[in-house]
């Protein structure tokens, strides 16, 4: 980004829009840093006015410090050597001599202590977004400069050790320094002149990137939810069905470890709750042989389901997408062939397609960092581990329910067990799930760290996260209520169900819970229709005998003479300590 | 006014948008209130960026009006 596009999208910002208040701590002036985090931060959130103010005080921990109670969205700390000792600043006139080494590490690992502190201190619900040093530092060891000396492998031992602290903690999101300085445009980091003249170390280039990178950590993308992934050249070499199913490799000798590392991917990916389908033009016998093979090395119990035929591969996708219940937007389709891609894309437009580029080692690094990109999570939940094992379920819930007598039978059958956890608002599952649920979702409102504590510690909250089991596996934690209680009404401003619930009859017994253990007599939906939000819409024309087009408010009365007959076992969980 | 001229008046509109378009050519660190030190630096970098030239910091101080960048600019220009 240049600074001139920088300043006009700052400066698009909706005036009357609700502020997104960040601070940036910085030891040095900030000049386009904080132009360009500005920037970066307003793409991200159109509908913000966003404001990015430096820290009031002087050094980087004391501008920290100064964030413990301030009401602000997010802090961006850019560190930089200066920061832990004044002698490892070009403009400090701090001595170079044979003593200091020894004392800036001392120096350091203080400092470090109190960053950490300071870090603690903020506020939960406040994103800290952590960059570490970018620049060089200055040539004050004794060593010659192609040589590490110890003190600058202490240095950065410590560093590394403060980072790993305040990640394992989950207090700051820590930006991946060598990625930062691959990313293009090649160039120098540090600009002595500018730094001297203005107090600015970084290149323009350089704090565009820092600012990118820091904005990204403030304000995550969601991740997309599954991999569509095509067979014959792609994950694995070679046609499975002109040379067999024992001769198709992924291996070293063979030349074509880069389908192995693809299939080790994906394998990740799938552990870390990302679905993965196959969608290939194939003979399905040949199929299964390949995934009988000792080597693979993605296992056929982290694929489901695989869609394999000889019809257009939109519609493999399409089923694929309805076994998932997810929309094209959260899915990646990776294929060799440019025109099955193009084919793909044409049915399903929202949907991200990436050429896996067969014998280009170069390329294929690239894509295998780029779905890493999209489908990686800052953190991986046990509901993250059920999700493939859950759609697997609700595929064979799906089809038994199909094949059953009634469906009131099969639910009557299922032995489901609903849990209301009425003290889960600081879980980060329930943020995760508010915010990256579209078709069950009251408004498709999106809530950052911050408005989501505010929500949430409004007089007389109510937030409930619900989960679910039957006999044929658990669901997780797969719907989501929040609002305020207010005498005999209850306002609801978020509900979110995962699609993966669906046809439970979860949403009735929810609406049940809700009128039970608050005592109200009806409830007023924060209701949005939304392009997304049809599953909803058509449960609430269900039970309203409307549809509804606005907020509306649902009578006790009015959904009792609705709800169907409820089979499951319902528990509540930590009441006690939500009411206190 | 030269195409150097609108040029820069473009810069000064990105950096300074609350500045009418016809008190662009008069403006100067005296008559422009947000005219500080960041909005100087920024105004070489906008600078940098239009017109494709790495500006020197040293020049920094004497260039604090729209006239004498652009004669500034027009001699730059002159000598590319």
């Amino acid at each position: 980004m240049k600074i001139t596009e920088a300043l006009k999208i700052t400066q698009s910002a909706p005036a009357n829009a609700r502020p997104f208040c960040v601070v940036l701590a910085c030891g040095f002036t900030p000049l386009h840093l904080q132009t360009f985090l500005s920037a970066h931060l307003q793409q991200s959130l159109p509908n913000r006015k966003v404001v990015v103010t430096p820290g009031l005080y002087g050094t980087l921990a004391e501008a920290l410090e100064g964030t413990s109670d301030a009401a602000i969205d997010g802090i961006a700390v850019a560190l930089e050597w200066s920061d832990l000792d004044a002698r490892l600043d070009f403009r400090s006139a701090g001595s170079w001599g044979r003593s200091a080494a020894a004392d800036i590490v001392a120096n350091a690992q203080a400092m470090l202590d109190r960053l950490a502190a300071a870090i603690s201190r903020v506020p939960s619900g406040v994103r800290v977004a952590l960059a570490l040093p970018t620049l060089p530092l200055p040539p004050l060891f004794h060593t010659p400069g192609w040589q590490a000396s110890e003190h600058e492998l202490h240095l950065e031992s410590e560093i590394f050790g403060f980072a790993a602290g305040v990640t394992q903690s989950a207090r700051a999101t820590v930006i991946n320094v060598r990625r930062l300085l691959e990313a293009p445009p090649p160039g120098p980091s540090f600009d002595l002149k500018s730094h001297l003249h203005t107090g600015l170390p970084y290149t323009t280039p350089h704090a565009d990137k820092v600012a990118s990178q820091l904005a990204l950590a403030l304000v995550p993308p969601a991740p997309k939810k599954g991999i569509i992934s095509d067979l014959d050249d792609t994950l694995w070499n070679g046609i499975a069905g002109e040379v067999g199913p024992e001769n198709v490799s992924w291996d070293l000798a063979s030349h074509s470890h880069l389908h192995g590392l693809y299939q080790k991917l994906l394998a990740s990916l799938s552990e870390h709750g990302t679905l993965v389908g196959i969608a290939s033009k194939n003979d399905p016998r040949v199929v299964a042989q390949v995934f009988e093979r000792k080597d693979i090395l993605l296992r056929p119990e982290q694929v489901f389901p695989l869609e394999v035929n000889w019809n257009a591969k939109s519609g493999s996708v399409s089923r694929i997408l309805e076994t998932w219940n997810i929309a094209a937007d959260s899915v990646i389709f990776v294929d060799d062939s440019p025109m099955e891609l193009a084919e793909v894309a044409a049915v399903h437009p929202g949907i991200e397609c990436v050429l896996f580029p067969k014998n280009d080692y170069v390329a294929g690094l690239a894509v295998l960092r780029q779905l890493r990109d999209a489908c990686g999570k800052e953190r991986v939940s046990s509901d993250d581990a059920l999700r493939l094992e859950s759609i697997r379920q609700g595929a064979a819930f799906r089809v038994r329910a199909a094949a059953a007598a009634t469906p009131e039978s099969f639910l009557a059958l299922a032995e489901a067990i609903v849990t209301f956890d009425f003290g889960c608002a600081a879980e980060p599952r329930v943020l995760e799930l508010v915010n990256k649920t579209n078709q069950f979702n009251l408004n498709g409102r999106r809530y950052t760290e911050a408005d989501w504590r505010s929500l949430t510690s409004q007089p007389d909250p109510i937030v409930v996260s619900v989960s679910y089991e039957d006999k044929f596996g658990p669901l997780g934690t797969i719907a989501v209520v929040a609002g305020a209680v207010h005498g005999k009404r209850l306002v609801i401003e978020t509900w979110v169900m995962s699609c993966r619930a669906f046809a439970r009859r979860i949403e009735q017994q929810t609406l049940k819970m809700l009128f039970e253990s608050t005592g109200a007599e009806e409830i007023d939906f924060d209701f949005v229709p939304t392009t997304k939000n049809g599953p909803l819409q058509e449960f609430f024309a269900a039970v309203t005998g409307d549809q509804p087009t606005a907020e509306f408010r649902l009578r006790r009365a009015q959904f009792d003479e609705s709800c169907p007959d409820l089979y499951h076992a319902v528990r509540e969980l930590r009441r006690a300590e939500a009411h206190g | 006014m030269d195409d150097t001229g609108k040029r820069l008046a473009g810069c000064f509109q990105v950096v300074f948008p609350n500045l009418r378009e016809a008190e662009i050519p008069s403006a100067s660190q005296q008559t422009v209130a947000a005219w500080d030190s960041v909005a100087a630096i920024t105004m070489m970098t906008v600078i940098e960026d239009e017109f494709a030239l790495q500006m020197d910091l040293d020049d920094l101080a004497d260039l604090d009006s729209f006239a004498k960048i652009h004669t500034h600019l027009q001699k730059r220009l002159q000598v590319a």
